[in-house]
């Protein structure tokens, strides 16, 4: 497995940045004022301790300041705010303190932190900021406001001009509705853009970025969370952001932060002064210790001597931290934890809490910071500084030609990254030979897994006929196993990767010992999609998908394996070198079979047949329920059978044996709360709240009531299961409807996936799920839910999204009745 | 260079009670006029400025400015080697990476019994007025990297002398309701009281008079002065956390100005001072 190198990544990313944002100019030293009616800073006179303090260090003493957080003020009124510029202009009224002359000190911070967004400040309807507001009572204000007001400025014009662009993308699918009016404001908007980061700056070119600005930022995209917008918003360049809005460490690389909720706890309690008790109870009003750190840090003043927090500080703290291990390794991470809050200003604290957590909250899903750092890469390369205004005006016409190119260039920033899952490599790649060449570079790689290609449900075989009309395509049986994709490396090493990217080499060292066996000569490396499976050695049958789930996960030695696995390999990835996911599958199977030999019970190239008729399908279809497997995938064979990763496909189909009847297939739901058993299920919760996950707004919604399909012994479980995930307050982002009826009497965190079959789906006035996809304001329902399995291998965030229940719901309306359809479309 | 010998290792040892808890590392200063030690705790919220005057020691000896960075967890480790009555020499130099600590016992209070040893050359050696046991430790210096503020002596709006017990007592007292503790300050009295959810309570301490029953007269009586009224909310953990240094002195001084860190000051007698400043909390709705 590669090793990249961390420091090297980071540095190109630091130049990344810096130059993305050179556009952006500064005047820092005019934001010092913003902070000084918070600023008491108490001037030396003569003492003896102060003179000895001086003998001793001349040169080191430096104003003993004491400041609040920055940016306190943020909540105050906009009539406070005028008073604020009151200071600005020197008037101290306020100012009294038996202290001399305050100094003040200029501080790069302040410009940014002082400026908040207000919620609500979005493209529909434009608030005015209390910053504006200033003007229109005829104050006149003062340089750091303009500047600050310019930020906004800018941010909004990015708003208009990131949503103008995603819509021009969107034109090209018909199913989006899009308002023209948008798209054309897209020139005007760009240019604006232009323009306006001339004078606007928070940080100087070349300097790290601040973390204060990502704060910010994540400011402005939580307070924007009208649907679809917040997948808009983006600042200039901020490409070393998506380090940490992601994850630590690419999700193979197995790096967590390993913090728990006592830690933090300890942590906030450790900085601000306060009890974990009160931190704790706290928390469980507020139901975020973000918040809850933040609001602490701000009612305990402390001596303002902090230092300006980068970006890379806090990102190398973080991964410090989940480097930490061994002895007292607690007592270490909360000592990391705490030099870093020590520094945290305004929100810094919030999203430093929650980045320590892991979930940023903030409603931006990754494909939003794919979006983002791909026209920030187009931004930066826009040489704006050195145009004249004519050439402003020329680049007014090409504005549109830039935007395309945005488009264009998203797509391609996607690929590689399903390609090549690691921001590490991407984003010095992308700094370095830009967004064009950037597909040539970033390729498969054997070593670094990628997301597997997925299925799209069908209902019925016809419905996989009439997909696939006069297309040669080709029946694979549909293995009830586990996902696994196994790589060889030019060295030799063999890592097999789980649908998640998780590294399974430990859960199956059988199959690492057996696969030198089956490896063609010839072949030096490779990377294979394949399902691995349970296999009953002596009758020599493929056993259920809960068999396999009895593994053990880690420390499986080869001598004590109980459950025997079959690999079953469908697809291959990559061969000696070269890349082979653009290949149709055809030339794919060939180059697999000519590659490995089969060994029976062990490694099995999957069952395909090349059917064509009804009859064909429907007989290999009955041959692989009978041989103990989910169904069929049918894969298109030559016209666009590339390899997709992370996508799910149309030209993957799935036909699941229990898709006959019913929707076409079950989902997978998270748990968000109970209810009260009764009668019989007294004592134990008698039904379940049930939500799907919507990755646009980051949300879970509710979706469905369930009781059946739990046996006694399951309700037993579930309740102690259960128990220490309770909370008192549903947090902000789950989306239900507050009816009694709905309201369940204890709420969960997102802990747990349930597969959940049901009858069909249906408008719902009260659930949540997909709103705003199928219906205006209507979420949509299960009907007749019925509790299937614990599905252990998926996080909550892996459950069924949003847009996957709308196209169910749509694909059960197209079958039965087509008058619907038309509605849809709106 | 430095050299210096104290005659009693308690005070050394009451010393960093006081301020280990608060911080766990810091850079004393030496020069000619004593060692100071100015740190702030890791949450920025508290400040400790401790000063131990050359005529505490005898003899004191410092040619040049000195910066050493001492973990105090180790050095009150040490310390806890040394007898109360054992005398301690302290030396450094700039260009040793260790503080050398040498404790010996006094003659007199001499603990175990002594058995001379006449033809023993190490025991001719030592000089009879020194006490029977030596003995020394080397304590690694480290490199911290800390900002100095200037403490300015500045006027407050009240001032308040009191016992350091009953000081110490408040605070432990009102630790029991919450997190954080409200002062008052008028030409009455001050004012100390707490609010948390099993209830609420006050401790008032009247101007002018002793707060304790056998007071020893001036010590306990406590003494305002004040400019204007004042009110400041200060959270607990780090007053409790101050009170450590009760053992050091029977009085303490409490110096607060709205808006302004809260100075407690304790006066050791002949020896110098710890002081502590402590940020006000804001924004508190009780």
């Amino acid at each position: 497995m590669p090793l990249y190198s961390r420091t090297e990544a980071e540095t190109v990313v630091t130049t990344v940045s810096a130059q993305l944002e050179k556009s952006i100019a500064s005047p820092p030293q005019s934001s010092a004022t913003a902070k000084r009616p918070h600023t008491l800073i108490i001037t030396d006179s003569d003492s003896d301790n102060d003179q000895l303090v001086r003998n001793l260090k001349p040169d080191h003493s430096s104003a003993f300041t004491f400041s609040e957080s920055l940016s306190d003020n943020t909540n105050v009124p906009p009539s406070k705010k005028q008073k604020d510029s009151h200071f600005e202009s020197g008037v101290d009224d306020d100012f009294q303190t038996p202290m001399k002359a305050p100094i003040l000190q200029p501080n790069l911070l302040e410009c940014t932190s002082d400026t908040k967004i207000i919620p609500g400040l979005n493209l529909a309807g434009r608030k005015v900021h209390p910053m504006f507001a200033n003007k229109t009572t005829g104050q006149k204000p003062s340089s750091d406001t303009v500047a600050t007001s310019v930020v906004e400025n800018s941010v909004d014009n990015l708003k208009t001009e990131k949503k103008a662009a995603d819509s021009m993308k969107a034109g090209g699918a018909p199913d989006n509705n899009i308002n023209d009016e948008e798209s054309g404001n897209s020139i005007d908007s760009a240019l604006k853009l232009i323009d306006s980061s001339d004078s606007v700056a928070s940080w100087k070119k070349n300097d790290p970025v601040p973390y204060s600005a990502l704060c910010k930022t994540f400011d402005e995209i939580e307070a924007t969370t009208k649907r679809g917008i917040s997948d808009k918003i983006f600042p200039h360049g901020f490409a070393s952001l998506a380090k940490i809005v992601v994850t630590i460490c690419p999700e193979y690389e197995g790096k967590e932060l390993g913090i728990g909720d006592s830690i933090l706890m300890k942590a906030v309690a450790n900085a601000t002064g306060r009890s974990i008790s009160n931190i704790k109870s706290d928390c469980d009003k507020v139901g975020d210790l973000g918040t809850v750190a933040e609001v602490s840090k701000k009612k305990q003043m402390t001596f303002g001597v902090g230092k300006i927090l980068t970006v890379d500080k806090v990102f190398a703290t973080l991964k410090e931290i989940s480097g930490i291990s061994g002895s007292s390794s607690q007592a270490k991470k909360i000592e990391r934890i705490n030099s870093l809050l020590v520094n945290c200003k305004g929100s810094e604290t919030k999203f430093l809490i929650r980045s320590l957590e892991g979930k940023l909250r903030i409603g931006l899903a990754e494909k939003t910071v794919l979006v983002a750092i791909s026209h920030a890469s187009i931004i930066s390369n826009i040489e704006c500084k050195a145009w004249s205004k004519e050439k402003l005006e020329r680049e007014l016409e090409s504005g549109t030609a830039i935007l395309k190119q945005v488009l264009e260039k998203k797509k391609l920033t996607f690929h590689p990254y399903s390609e090549l899952p690691n921001y590490d490599i991407i984003i010095p790649a992308l700094a370095e030979h830009g967004i064009k060449k950037l597909h040539e570079i970033c390729k498969l790689t054997p070593g670094i897994p990628l997301k597997p290609m997925l299925a799209h449900p069908t209902k019925s075989l016809t419905e996989v006929l009439d997909r696939f009309e006069n297309i040669n395509f080709i029946c694979e049986f549909k293995y009830d196993g586990e996902r696994a994709q196994i790589h060889q490396l030019e060295d030799g090493t063999i890592n097999i990767y789980s649908r998640n990217s998780e590294n399974l080499s430990v859960k199956y060292p059988d199959i690492m010992q057996m696969l030198p066996d089956v490896i063609a000569p010839g072949v030096t490396s490779f990377v294979l999609d394949c399902e691995a499976v349970a296999w009953d050695i002596k009758k020599k049958c493929i056993l259920p998908f809960q068999v396999l789930s009895t593994r053990k996960r880690k420390d499986v030695a080869v001598e004590d394996i109980q459950v025997a696995v079959c690999v079953y390999v469908f697809d291959i990835l990559y061969l000696n070198g070269k890349s082979l996911i653009t290949e149709t599958l055809r030339s794919r199977k060939e180059s697999l079979k000519k590659s490995f030999f089969e060994q029976e019970g062990k490694f099995t190239f999957a069952k395909a047949l090349e059917a064509s008729s009804v009859d064909e399908i429907q007989t290999f279809l009955d041959e692989s329920v009978a041989g103990n497997c989910e169904g069929l995938m049918v894969k298109t064979m030559d016209d666009g059978s590339t390899y997709e990763p992370s996508i799910r496909s149309k030209n993957w189909l799935k036909v699941k044996k229990d898709y006959l009847t019913g929707i076409g297939d079950t989902l997978d739901l998270v748990v968000i709360g109970g209810y009260f058993g009764k009668g019989k299920r007294t004592g134990w919760y008698g039904g379940f709240l049930l939500a799907c996950y919507d990755d646009d707004s980051e949300t879970y919604q509710s979706i469905c009531k369930v009781a059946t399909g739990l046996t006694e012994e399951n309700l037993k479980q579930f309740y102690e299961l259960f128990e220490p995930y309770k909370i008192d307050v549903p947090p902000s982002y789950y989306q239900f409807s507050d009816v009694p009826n709905i309201r369940p009497d204890v709420w969960f965190k997102p802990v747990q996936v349930w597969e959940v079959k049901a009858a069909d789906l249906s408008i719902s006035p009260v659930h949540h799920a997909g709103k705003g996809l199928c219906d205006p304001s209507k979420g949509i329902s299960l009907r007749f839910p019925r509790f299937i399995r614990v599905r252990e291998d998926k996080g909550p965030e892996q459950a069924t999204n949003a847009e996957q229940v709308a196209t169910m719901y749509r694909a059960q309306n197209l079958n039965s009745a087509s008058g619907n359809v038309l509605e849809d479309d709106f | 260079m430095l050299e210096c010998t104290i005659g009693q290792a308690a005070t050394l040892k009451k010393i960093l009670d006081a301020v280990k808890e608060l911080v766990t590392d810091g850079n004393f200063d030496c020069s000619d006029a004593g060692l100071a030690l100015q740190a702030m705790d890791n949450s920025h919220v508290a400040l400790v400025a401790l000063l131990l005057r050359a005529s505490a020691f005898h003899p004191y000896r410092c040619d040049a400015n000195l910066s050493l960075g001492i973990n105090l967890v180790s050095l009150s480790k040490i310390l806890k080697c040394a007898s109360n009555d054992d005398q301690v020499s302290i030396k450094a130099d700039s260009n040793v990476d260790s503080l050398s600590l040498t404790f010996e016992s006094k003659s007199k209070s001499r603990p175990y019994p002594v058995i001379t040893f006449p033809s023993n050359p190490l025991t001719n050696q030592l000089n009879p007025q020194d006490g029977a046991r030596v003995s020394e430790y080397d304590l690694k210096l480290m490199d911290i990297d800390s900002d100095h503020l200037g403490i300015p002596d500045t006027p407050y709006e009240a001032t308040v002398k009191m016992s350091s017990v009953e000081f110490q007592r408040i605070c432990r007292d009102l630790r029991i309701l919450n997190e954080s503790i409200i002062i008052d300050v008028t030409k009455d009295g001050v004012k100390f009281s707490s609010t948390g959810d099993l209830g609420n309570g006050s401790i008032f301490i009247k101007n002018g008079q002793s707060s304790i029953d056998e007071a020893e007269e001036e010590e306990a009586t406590t003494t305002i002065t004040l400019a204007s009224p004042v009110s400041l909310t200060f959270s607990l953990k780090y007053l409790c956390d101050f009170a450590k240094a009760t053992p050091l002195s029977s009085t303490v001084t409490l110096s607060l100005s709205n808006d302004v860190p809260l100075l407690v000051e304790y006066a050791v007698p002949e020896v110098g001072h710890i002081r502590y400043y402590l940020a006000p909390k804001i924004g508190e709705d009780n």
